[in-house]
């Protein structure tokens, strides 16, 4: 099990290490100037050429490339009597924000983590609780209206159900205040409130999906020789249900969640967009809107991180429900 | 000054809101001005309570002084956290426009050439940490503004054209000793540390006007971060930041180092200023239109949006919150006089330009008026109505004969022109949005009717500028309004050589040496009604040779919370008088 768990983490390693290549090469190629951007509307072309030398711009791919990892381990410097200082690990400056990327990053995530994690437990929770009532009275009422409420959910896009929120119970009955962020620590009670209609919102529209997917594989397994067996010789229904449908049913749709909320811990773009939440999706659109390269190739490697680091975990829970997965 | 709002990617912004100016003419919502009714008054402010702006954009364009150059942050952070040696009238109306000592102690004495001005600071003047403002650390900040590489230029460059400083100054971070010195000489400080003069390499009859931008702002060396000074300038003003993060909130406090008794522009009445980033713009208007809460105390950074503008001009219930009226502005479109060197060819671009469909399309008569001026008519002892080239219609429909026969004329007179506009095209620099993927099918079809090729060049507008700087177009779509009020800070900068915002290339132009020589005389006029007539004539002298062709003179609307009170055009700035704004029970 070690060794499979050791091929894992190298294989995953590598593929972080091939990612942060890719983005950076093709973040690199664009054709924008990055040192362009740097200037104002006066600018002049020996500004834009001092300020390439100072961001590295003026240096080939591969150099930039190394000179990025090097940032990443031991910190990097910006020009020269300006004094511009990203400590390690560095993932750049950004001369619009005036700011480290490391440190725009380090602000940003906590506000994605609070979103995604909240999000995650209510999506969950609703998603896999009326598949489960789908399934389990198929046909009849209850199923009819999980299902309704997953062709809804599905249909609506996140900005619609995020604005609509915003209209219903900020502005027209004013039942809550404005979201407006407040980090865990510094208010409990203000981050709580900022973040329930950014859940809800989140959870309505990915639960939905996950309705279908509960319900889909619960009736599978129920069609299964191994619950009709179990009915035969006398089990209780619940327990059949709890018991071995359900873990059954579930083991693909935590895999799929997992793999959910690692995207979404690289930025809930338009949730946190409409709710004017500071992180990572909001850094990433700001970042899309000033072609703030520094910053998109930090998000993207953050983002490519997160999916890598669930891969691989996925991979690894995998070999433990399912030894087969390790001798191959 | 330039803009924030920058819907054609490239406008030079800034300032003169209004309330003097007349309708549209148009009839209906939008033609008139509204100068805020009950919100624009002192009436009920009682001091305390914190004041709610809430603004579309991510963050701060800057804050670092030397780096601004937007009217509405200038009016803002100048009435707020920065002080100037000299600032306006912080009042309504015209009387806003004029000159008042700040941080000197008068409006500045000139030499008899006025190619020397000097100014004695105040006593009682600090930063928020307590240390007193000293001549050094005005002289340090107009420093920064040589430092290209660390500003990129995006501040007013006024103090790098204009001081008498001998040889090449890179400005404080990389200047050796010979070049500090070279800047020290022009820039000079009184051994007790209270007069800072400034020796310029020519006349500026009005460089006390110059010094009011926030670029000749002090900036104590001790605490220059360079970069990152934007992030957290040191206050000079009533308020001083407490914090920063960008995409979500700035917050002002009252700066406690500040005195009342030093500083004749700002009479502060909030306690904080809550400044929110990255809103939806649909939703800060639906917030404003419902006034509940917080939003009672909040102003907008930026204009409603068209949608909603009927809504609210049309219901009376608005009227004691809303602004309408123009900015300052006179939007425009540079010729490249190199690569269009035919005058025939440039008025048919003007008479074929169908302006009353772009105004219809960009939103109608609350966008703006059409322009005859260069020259803003908020500048009103600089403009008078311009002479346009004849047969351009008044109500900016096309007049496609008249286009035809100087397109006719221009095959004879200037035959390669003419084939380059006609066959191989013109290319139309401008900034890409959603709007001016609207209005580019006018401009094609319009000059179209007269064989005109407009080939379409939308540039990302962040490297607008960058661009057009570099390789630019045949024409090119800007916007400007005057840095202060004086049309030396439009004719000059937009149409000479030495002018920061010249596109036209118009030096290639054999009628441009006399206009130079006449600009000369002009900045150096010292009786201001004479300064006037020349301006006056060198803007028509402008639209004679078609170098350029104005647009319009535009136009913003604001709706305010219902408890904001002294939320005033200033006219200086384009924007509120944010640091005098109060709120009422």
């Amino acid at each position: 099990m070690l060794i499979f768990i050791a091929r894992r983490l190298l294989f995953a390693l590598a593929l972080l290490f091939a990612v942060s290549a890719f983005t950076y090469v093709i973040f690199a190629a664009l054709p924008s100037d990055p040192a362009a951007l740097t200037c104002g509307k006066n600018c002049r072309p020996e500004v834009i050429a001092t300020n390439r030398v100072r961001l590295g711009y003026d240096k080939p791919i591969v150099v930039q490339y190394g000179q990025f990892l090097n940032g990443i381990f031991k910190g990097r410097s910006y020009g020269v009597s300006e004094g511009v200082h990203c400590p390690a690990p560095s993932l750049g400056y950004s001369f619009r924000k005036h700011q480290c990327v490391t440190d725009l990053i380090t602000r940003s995530l906590p506000v994605t983590a609070s979103v995604a994690l909240g999000a995650f437990v209510l999506w969950m929770l609703i998603g896999v609780g009326l598949g489960t009532m789908a399934a389990l009275k198929r046909g009849r009422w209850p199923d009819r209206l999980a299902t309704g409420f997953s062709v809804v959910g599905i249909s609506l896009p996140t900005f619609f159900v995020g604005l609509l929120a915003i209209m219903v119970f900020v502005i027209w009955t004013g039942l809550l205040p404005f979201p407006r962020y407040e980090g865990i620590t510094s208010n409990p009670a203000k981050w709580f409130m900022s973040l329930i209609l950014p859940w809800f919102t989140l959870a309505i529209v990915s639960a939905s999906s996950y309705v279908r997917l509960t319900r889909n594989g619960i009736l599978e397994v129920m069609n299964e020789e191994f619950v009709r067996l179990g009915l035969a010789k006398g089990l209780r229904r619940r327990t059949l249900i709890i018991k071995y449908v359900m873990r059954a049913a579930l083991l693909p749709i935590v895999t799929i969640a997992g793999l959910d909320f690692a995207a979404l811990l690289g930025g809930a773009v338009i949730t946190e967009s409409v709710f004017n939440l500071p992180g990572m999706g909001k850094l990433s659109i700001m970042a899309v809107n000033d072609s703030d390269l520094p910053i998109l190739v930090a998000t993207t490697l953050v983002a490519a991180v997160f999916i890598v680091i669930a891969n691989a975990f996925v991979d690894i829970l995998y070999g433990f429900l399912d030894p087969r997965v390790r001798l191959n | 000054m330039k803009s924030r709002k920058v819907i054609i990617g490239a406008l030079l912004v800034g300032a003169f809101f209004v309330s003097a100016c007349g309708s549209s003419g148009s009839g209906g919502s939008g033609s008139g001005e509204s100068s805020g009714g009950r919100s624009g008054t002192d009436e009920g402010i009682k001091d305390g309570g914190t004041l709610f702006i809430l603004d579309h954009s991510t963050g701060a364009t800057n804050l670092d002084p030397q780096r601004i150059y937007t009217g509405a942050d200038l009016g803002f952070l100048g009435s707020t956290i920065t002080r100037t040696l000299t600032s306006y009238t912080p009042v309504a109306g015209k009387a806003g426009t004029q000159l008042l000592a700040d941080l000197a102690t008068d409006t500045g004495t000139p030499s008899e050439d006025v190619k020397t001005w000097s100014f004695t600071l105040r006593d009682g003047v600090t930063f928020e940490d307590g240390a007193a403002i000293v001549c050094a650390d005005i002289r340090y900040g107009v420093s920064r503004t040589f430092a290209s590489e660390m500003t990129g230029d995006e501040g007013p460059l006024y103090a790098t054209t204009m001081l008498a400083v001998e040889g090449e100054y890179p400005g404080p971070y990389t200047a050796t000793a010979d070049q500090q010195a070279a800047y020290e000489k022009a820039v000079e400080c009184s051994e007790d540390g209270k007069t800072i003069t400034f020796h310029l390499k020519n006349p500026v009859a009005d460089f006390n006007y110059t010094v009011a931008l926030l670029a000749f702002a002090p900036v104590p060396k001790a605490s220059d971060t360079a970069d990152k000074y934007t992030l957290k300038p040191v206050s000079s003003g009533p308020f001083m930041i407490k914090s920063y993060e960008e995409g979500k909130e700035l917050i002002m406090v009252r700066n406690p180092n500040w005195s009342a008794d030093s500083d004749p522009v700002r009479k502060p009445h909030v306690d904080e200023i809550h400044w929110q980033f990255g809103l939806d713009e649909s939703v800060i208007d639906e917030r404003m239109i419902a006034d509940a809460g917080d939003d009672q105390a909040t102003i907008v950074y930026g204009g409603l949006q068209p949608e909603n503008l009927q809504t609210v001009f049309d219901d009376a219930k608005f009227a004691d919150r809303r602004t309408d009226g123009f900015d300052g502005f006179v939007s425009y479109t540079m010729i490249n006089i190199k690569k269009v060197p035919c005058l025939e060819v440039r008025q048919a671009f003007w008479l074929a330009l169908d302006r009353e469909a772009l105004r219809t399309a960009g939103g109608g008569p609350f966008t703006g008026e059409f322009a005859d001026s260069f020259i803003n008519p908020l500048l009103a002892t600089d403009y008078t109505p311009g002479t346009v080239t004849e047969g351009v219609n008044a109500d900016g429909t096309p007049n496609v004969e008249a286009a035809q026969a100087k397109m006719d004329a221009a095959k004879e007179a200037c035959p390669e022109v003419h084939k380059h506009a006609t066959e191989e095209g013109l290319r139309f620099d401008h900034g890409q949005s959603e709007l001016w993927a609207k209005l580019i099918s006018i401009w094609i079809d319009s000059l179209g009717a007269v064989g005109i090729k407009i080939i379409d060049n939308a540039i990302e507008p962040s490297k607008y500028y960058a661009t057009i700087n570099k390789d630019p177009g045949d024409l090119m779509r800007a916007g400007w309004a005057a840095d202060w009020n004086n049309a030396s800070t439009v004719v000059p900068e937009l149409f000479t050589k030495e002018g920061g915002f010249n596109y036209s290339q118009n030096w290639e132009d054999p009628a441009y040496p006399a206009f130079s020589d006449k600009v000369n005389l002009a900045k150096a006029e010292v009786d201001r009604s004479k300064q006037a007539t020349l301006w006056q004539e060198l803007n028509q002298y402008v639209l004679d040779q078609a170098w350029a062709v104005p647009g319009s003179f535009t136009k913003a609307q604001n709706l305010v919370g219902s408890r904001v009170r002294n939320a005033y055009p200033w006219l200086p700035f384009g924007w509120y008088n944010v640091g005098a704004i109060g709120l009422a029970e």
